[in-house]
């Protein structure tokens, strides 16, 4: 049954953080509000009412994913609003496992109108059930936001348990594992029947990614995941340095489309290799019809950090009813 | 080519509501707020994927990055990226300095429409190296040898760290436009009240302006800001008597209640040949008919600093033969109050029009009551490059309103310059 539950405040991402951190200890999962106890992904919904957004943190945001500042909201940015219900998610004693070491394979959204900044919002997240994954388990966190009543903004992040088996649920995958983060592809290919061949776009631009990209991006996003903050706080995770986050390298491709974005739009990204910082990516893009692919690559060796598309939101519709 | 000169359509403005400094748009950039401005009348006027004639724009505090400051607003808009633009800085006359721009090329059919913008802030603004350290390290770059760089990196001082801070200052003289201002005002004799008079008028028309709905196509919301901040609709003589001098001393009649405060904002104008606007079913709210600018030496002839418009006006006026009293609707930007009276004293003044402006006689006092109708910059505030186009489209929109009839802007300038230029009702002129 759905256990939904009102918060009347935004969850403390840093508390959330550390009740993850405990859940990978061994042994831990028995205590109380400690991630673990649960076999399957519990069937709850938290809602967050009342929430309205500060120009200053969404000017800060937009700053650091290259947006301009509007009177609407960058179309990634409700993702950061629905991050502490996330992590709150995760965090509860009934999951499976801490939040930490979960890979974010896959994020989709879609915006129905623009949202103005001066709206108050209602959130809510909850998490889809465990299905079986080529390369583990994977789950998917559902974000609703409403304005007035009416749904304007979905999200849904697809998360991926590396490895399966029982006993892998209840402990993090540890560093020296026999899989290793950065040599893995971050996705899987063979679930990305419907992505382009990476050759038929166009590369428009290259970017330089600095080494504080992750704590930059953390300071405006609240997402502190260790793999972002430091290189050696990326080594003790099994990442050679900091990886950029994908919610950023999605908000830098939607920022450099900006200007071409329709206001209903549904976007989808897979995210492959990770980057690691600093490094210098391109960004590849090409129209098609109504749609827009676009990819980031390692800029030496092509290989895709991340690849995705847009597409209005009614033509997405029709091409849905029509399957 | 084309034998004879084009009119020029103005079809219609957009602006964001103008912000005191360092309050809601403190964390926006120039470029933000232009690009917010220029989607927002792309918006209004179904612009989108459209190819411009051109975009000018400018801002007057702006930041290095920002080179291509209207070129780089414009690949952020909605506008076909192939539309040209360029970035204008002619202190505060530059929102009325890129309409004559763009207008001219219209009228010329050099393009067939195009947008004036500008915008400002001075929450965001450009903070500089140290002069000093500048120099060091430009010194220290140019040597090959690391000893060679330490030998200039070793002059660096603790005080060097100081940025160096954009200032309203003219460089020329050293005073501040205030300054400046203040001696104008104690010149033409100027008393407090006629000035907080200007001032609390100004609060009370563009309080009416927004209450009667007049700027419900002129302004789009930004940042939770629908109405201008400054705006005191609940002004009175009686509260701003109360304020302290704050330029000319403490014998001063200039307050920060009859001069404008430091403001954000932006602005923008669709001005259009006939055929286009016609093409595309978009409104004509009046026609530009022309501009002149006009410059004063302020350092060694003794000129007020803020006086150049007086002299650009009969440059233009002569030009139409028109006098000063052929307009239904004057807009004179209230930079302070005391700009606006000396101005409107200079343009009365039997002297100051044979000795300065080598007439006959006077220009002649004006109606009063036909000023600043819709209020002025005293009310809404005042970004440099953005008070151009907060005036032309507002007078354009006046104009529309009364059916006929003409009307006259007159700009002050940092850096003795001034602009002027007029406006006809699509209507026409009677």
């Amino acid at each position: 049954m759905m256990r939904t539950r009102t918060l009347k405040s935004s969850p403390s991402i840093l508390a959330l953080y550390a009740r993850s951190a405990v859940a990978m200890l061994p042994g831990t999962s028995l205590l109380p509000l400690i991630p673990g106890a649960g076999k399957e992904i519990p069937e709850l919904e938290l809602t967050l009412p009342g929430v309205k957004v500060k120009p200053a943190e969404v000017a800060a945001y937009a700053k650091v994913c290259g947006f301009s500042l509007r009177d609407e909201l960058p179309v990634t940015f409700p993702h950061v609003l629905a991050f502490p219900l996330h992590m709150a998610i995760m965090a509860d004693g009934s999951f499976p496992f801490g939040a930490v070491g979960l890979v974010h394979i896959e994020n989709r959204i879609i915006q129905r109108r623009a949202i103005g900044l001066g709206e108050e919002l209602e959130i809510r997240v909850r998490p889809s059930a465990l299905e079986p994954h080529p390369r583990g388990r994977a789950f998917s966190l559902l974000t609703e936001v409403l304005a007035g009543g009416e749904p304007v903004w979905e999200g849904t992040s697809r998360m991926l348990r590396r490895g399966g088996g029982k006993q892998a649920a209840a402990t993090a995958t540890p560093r020296g594992s026999e899989e290793n983060p950065s040599d893995s592809s971050a996705g899987d290919s063979a679930d990305g029947g419907t992505t382009p061949q990476p050759a038929e776009l166009e590369v428009s631009s290259e970017w330089r990614l600095s080494g504080d990209l992750g704590r930059r991006y953390a300071a405006v996003s609240g997402d502190r995941n260790p793999i972002h903050m430091h290189a050696l706080s990326a080594k003790a995770f099994g990442f050679p340095r900091a990886i950029a986050h994908g919610m950023w390298t999605k908000a830098r491709c939607l920022a450099a489309l900006e200007s071409r974005l329709p206001e209903a739009l549904s976007v989808e990204v897979r995210f492959r290799k990770p980057i690691l910082l600093p490094t210098r990516v391109q960004f590849a893009s090409a129209s098609r019809d109504q749609q827009i692919e676009f990819a980031v690559r390692d800029a030496k060796r092509g290989t895709p950090h991340l690849e995705g598309n847009v597409m209005p939101l009614e033509a997405q519709q029709t091409s849905t009813r029509s399957n | 080519m084309i034998d004879t000169p084009r009119r020029v359509a103005i079809v219609g403005g957009n602006r964001i509501p103008f912000a005191r400094s360092n309050s809601v748009y403190s964390h926006a950039s120039n470029q933000d707020m232009l690009t917010a401005v220029l989607d927002g009348l792309i918006k209004r006027f179904s612009l989108e994927g459209e190819q411009l004639g051109e975009v000018a724009g400018g801002a007057v505090l702006k930041h290095s990055r920002d080179r291509d400051l209207t070129r780089e607003s414009v690949l952020g808009t909605r506008l076909a990226p192939e539309t040209p633009a360029y970035d204008v800085q002619q202190a505060c006359g530059t929102g009325l300095e890129t309409t004559i721009l763009v207008a001219n090329k219209i009228a010329l059919g050099q393009i067939d429409a195009g947008i004036a913008c500008g915008a400002d802030t001075t929450s965001d603004a450009p903070l500089a190296l140290n002069e000093g350290l500048r120099q060091i390290l430009l010194d220290a770059n140019r040597e090959k040898s690391t000893a060679g760089r330490l030998k200039h990196l070793l002059k660096v001082r603790p005080g060097q760290i100081v940025p160096q801070i954009p200032r309203n200052e003219e460089p020329r003289t050293g005073l501040s436009m205030g300054e400046h201002c203040a001696i104008m005002a104690s010149e033409w004799g100027l008393g407090r009240s006629e000035q907080d008079e200007l001032a609390v008028r100004s609060h009370h028309n563009l309080a009416s302006a927004y209450e009667r709905g007049f700027m419900d196509d002129l302004v789009s919301p930004y940042l939770g800001l629908e109405r201008d901040q400054n705006l005191r609709a609940d002004s009175s003589m009686e509260k701003l008597a109360k304020l302290k001098p704050v330029f000319g001393g403490p014998e001063g009649t200039m307050t920060a209640g009859n001069s404008t405060p430091l403001s954000d904002g932006a602005s923008a104008v669709l001005l259009a040949s006939e055929e286009w606007a016609r093409e595309r079913g978009l409104p004509i709210l009046a026609y530009f008919v022309d501009g002149q600018t006009a410059a004063i030496d302020h350092v060694h002839k003794r000129e007020g600093l803020l006086m150049a418009p007086a002299y650009a006006m009969p440059r233009m006026l002569d030009r139409l033969g028109l006098s000063l009293q052929d307009f239904d609707l004057y807009e004179i930007h209230e930079a302070f109050a005391a700009q606006v009276l000396c101005t409107l004293r200079a343009w009365e003044d039997e002297q100051f029009c044979r000795e300065r402006l080598h007439r006959d006689g006077p220009l002649g006092a004006i109606d009063r009551e036909k000023l600043n109708v819709g209020g002025g910059s005293l009310a809404a505030g005042h970004p440099f490059a953005a008070t151009g186009g907060r005036i032309v489209a507002s007078l354009a929109k006046a104009l529309h309103e009364r059916g006929k009839g003409r009307g006259v802007i007159s700009i002050c300038a940092a850096a003795g310059q001034g602009v002027v230029a007029v406006l006809e009702s699509a209507g026409g002129a009677q």
